[in-house]
């Protein structure tokens, strides 16, 4: 990477950025999942690693979040980025060597922000955990030059139009920068009570709805039509998911606080539009799966089509879920219980990775031409990545379901926490799996580089997967 | 941007953008993907709707909304009744309260909202203080130890102040029905302006 850095522009091959933040992504998703399944085993086994503080679940989890959010969702996001926002403007990256910078500097931002925060620097807001130099340094290093790359590929492409995946895209890195610099905006303006615990809610529910939820979307949109051949099934339908995403998703953030002492009004507002949610997972799924028309045989045959289609599918009980859980009777229920864990696992490792996953498959044969160097192992990473999700989220949807009939008919403490220890043990399981099946795949993506058969000019990567 | 509203529900824009329109569509390859002129399958309108329907229906009644302090204002007369003192427990001091209030009119709001002597001891001041000054117990909430004017703005009252009931229309779904509106509409004219479903896209002339 360093020898790009400081080389010219034209001299970097299209494509390097993204292959960096390719690779990036799968290692952040290693470590994201090895702190996971770390952490998992404190909750199952009290006394595995006592006695430090640094190994403390307190001092750990934040750092799993966030490894796996900056990490590898975010970076695999700027992998897609990278690699099909040009490919859909038939034109170059805006700038590859920014590309490269980009990726440079935020692996030294988030390594360096990570370490702060297990060593105990904390800002203590869910999800902003990072102190504020380390927010500056987001905001400047990763986020903007990221969306400047985006923009300017689009404001150069060489098409009229620009597809629903370039929209979605466009769109998403300029809603992020917002929702992330107003979202901190408590730490740098020093609010507190409500006011910070309303804009800590409203980050944390925009970094999903306005970052991970469209920019995962906008990368199914390109692989399914890409991989079956069939054109995505509407257009009008794109535009629904769209607007309504911007529409529905932005606003009701209250509905993490139905507890707290905000305006009744803004918490019947937002459990309206938290159950509005469906139109755009309505949309999105309808659209996806009536492109797989007469393709359906490649959802068991094609390893790209596997991951993305199942991520499709992800989508339909976690918009249900998140739908309904918000609203007073089920919230008063499983608020702050393992049902809530279990769901946000279902829309970052189950949902978004799914797709996610896909992009990283198919962009990084596709950008250095090699033939997966193991069908075999693929399909090992995608069953203990999907074994071992199912595993987790379902045990933790029945610790959840126990701790709030805990909460509610108020049985002791300690009887709950020994009711949940075989859903504890059951989790660090599904955990450990989903991160041995990553280690898997780091391989795999490190020797189809080193050794993966050469794609032939004018021929897909997904068009040889069967051909020996 | 010409618009043309000839017949809104079919077309919002005129002939010569249409065509312009098609000419992009099918000259462009992105990269050998494209797309397709379908309209919403009608089995997605009907989800949609019934989407929003079932929004308003499950949301409607604000449960586990924060209790108004009229809902313990008997329960606080009943305390220092002879009964009660005679009580020796805690415990058996709020049965006979809770089996012995009289207005009904509370009954499923104090089976949500269940209080021990304790948390009524915090409020009991502030509750007897209130009554005496002759307002409304329906106006002021029980948060934690304190009884406090509620955050809700209903209807004008007479003397042109707010009433701090929660109204049964409750401004926030009023929002959230100009909102969907705003939002059906602008969906509408975003769809109606593309060339009309049933023309398709030869995605054979790029290639």
């Amino acid at each position: 990477m360093l020898k790009y850095l400081f080389a010219k522009n034209e001299d970097i091959a299209p494509g390097t950025a993204a292959v960096f933040f390719g690779f990036s992504s799968i290692i952040w998703f290693v470590i994201g999942t090895g702190l996971g399944s770390f952490n998992a085993a404190k909750l199952a086994f009290p006394d595995f690693v006592t006695g430090s503080y640094l190994f403390s679940f307190g001092h750990m989890r934040q750092v799993h979040v966030l490894a796996v959010i900056f990490g590898w969702i975010s970076m695999a996001f700027a992998m897609a980025m990278m690699y099909i926002t040009p490919a859909l403007g038939n034109t170059r990256l805006w700038s590859e060597k920014l590309g490269v910078w980009n990726c440079f500097l935020w692996n030294v931002g988030l390594s360096l922000g990570l370490t702060l925060l297990w060593t105990g620097m904390s800002s203590g807001r869910e999800y902003s955990d990072m102190p504020w130099f380390i927010d500056l340094y987001i905001a400047a290093f990763i986020a903007l030059p990221m969306a400047i790359n985006v923009w300017m590929t689009i404001i150069k492409r060489r098409t009229q139009g620009i597809y629903t995946t370039n929209w979605f895209f466009g769109a998403g890195v300029f809603m992020v920068t917002i929702v992330f610099i107003v979202g901190n905006s408590p730490e740098w303006f020093n609010l507190t009570g409500l006011s910070e615990a309303y804009l800590t809610w409203w980050f944390a529910h925009n970094v999903l709805g306005l970052w991970i939820t469209p920019i995962a979307a906008a990368i199914a949109y390109y692989t399914v039509p890409k991989v079956t051949g069939n054109p995505l099934y509407s257009h009008r339908i794109g535009h629904l998911h769209f607007w309504s995403v911007v529409v529905f998703y932005s606003t009701p953030a209250a509905h993490h606080l139905m507890s707290a002492p905000l305006p009744e009004w803004l918490k019947s507002f937002a459990s309206v539009e938290g159950v509005l949610i469906l139109v755009p997972a309505i949309a999105f799924v309808s659209n996806l799966l009536l492109t797989m028309q007469g393709k359906w045989h490649m959802f068991v045959e094609n390893v790209e089509i596997k991951y993305t289609i199942t991520g499709v599918l992800l989508a339909v009980p976690l918009n249900m879920q998140g739908g309904f859980q918000q609203t007073r009777a089920i919230n008063w229920y499983v608020h702050g219980t393992g049902w809530i864990v279990a769901h946000a696992h279902l829309a970052l490792l189950g949902f978004s990775t799914f797709l996610e996953g896909a992009a990283v498959y198919y962009g990084l044969q596709t950008i250095l031409r090699r033939k997966l160097y193991s069908l075999a192992l693929a399909n090992f990473h995608f069953w203990f990545l999907l074994i071992g999700f199912a595993i987790y989220w379902i045990s933790m949807t029945i610790a959840g379901l126990i701790q709030g009939a805990g909460k509610i008919y108020e049985v002791p403490y300690i009887d709950v926490v020994i009711a949940e220890h075989p859903y504890m043990i059951a989790r660090w399981v599904g955990g450990t799996m989903v991160f041995t099946g990553n280690l898997v795949w780091l391989y795999n993506m490190w020797m189809t580089a080193r050794a993966g058969a050469v794609i032939p000019e004018g021929r897909l990567p997904h068009e040889l997967a069967y051909e020996r | 941007m010409a618009w043309n509203f000839d017949k809104p529900l079919y077309s919002l824009t005129d002939e010569s953008q249409n065509t312009a329109a098609r000419k992009t569509w099918e000259s462009e390859s992105l990269g050998g993907i494209t797309e397709d002129n379908n309209r919403l399958p009608q089995p997605v309108v009907w989800l949609l709707a019934a989407t929003i329907v079932t929004a308003f229906l499950i949301t409607f009644p604000l449960w586990g909304q924060r209790p108004s302090a009229a809902i313990f204002s008997e329960y606080v007369q009943l305390m220092d009744t002879p009964e009660v003192q005679a009580i020796a427990d805690d415990k058996g001091k709020m049965d006979y309260i809770v089996k012995n209030v009289k207005d009904t009119k509370y009954k499923a709001l104090q089976d949500r909202h269940p209080v021990e002597m304790d948390d009524l001891r915090m409020v009991k001041d502030q509750i007897i203080e209130l009554n005496r000054q002759g307002v409304d117990l329906e106006e002021y909430t029980v948060v934690g130890q304190h009884v406090v004017l509620a955050n809700f703005e209903g209807n004008m009252k007479p003397d042109g102040t707010r009433q701090r009931k929660q109204p049964w229309w409750d401004k926030g779904y009023t929002i959230d029905i100009f909102y969907v509106a705003y939002f059906c509409i602008a969906v509408v004219i975003v769809i109606k302006r593309l060339p009309h479903f049933s023309w398709q896209p030869d995605h054979s002339v790029a290639h």
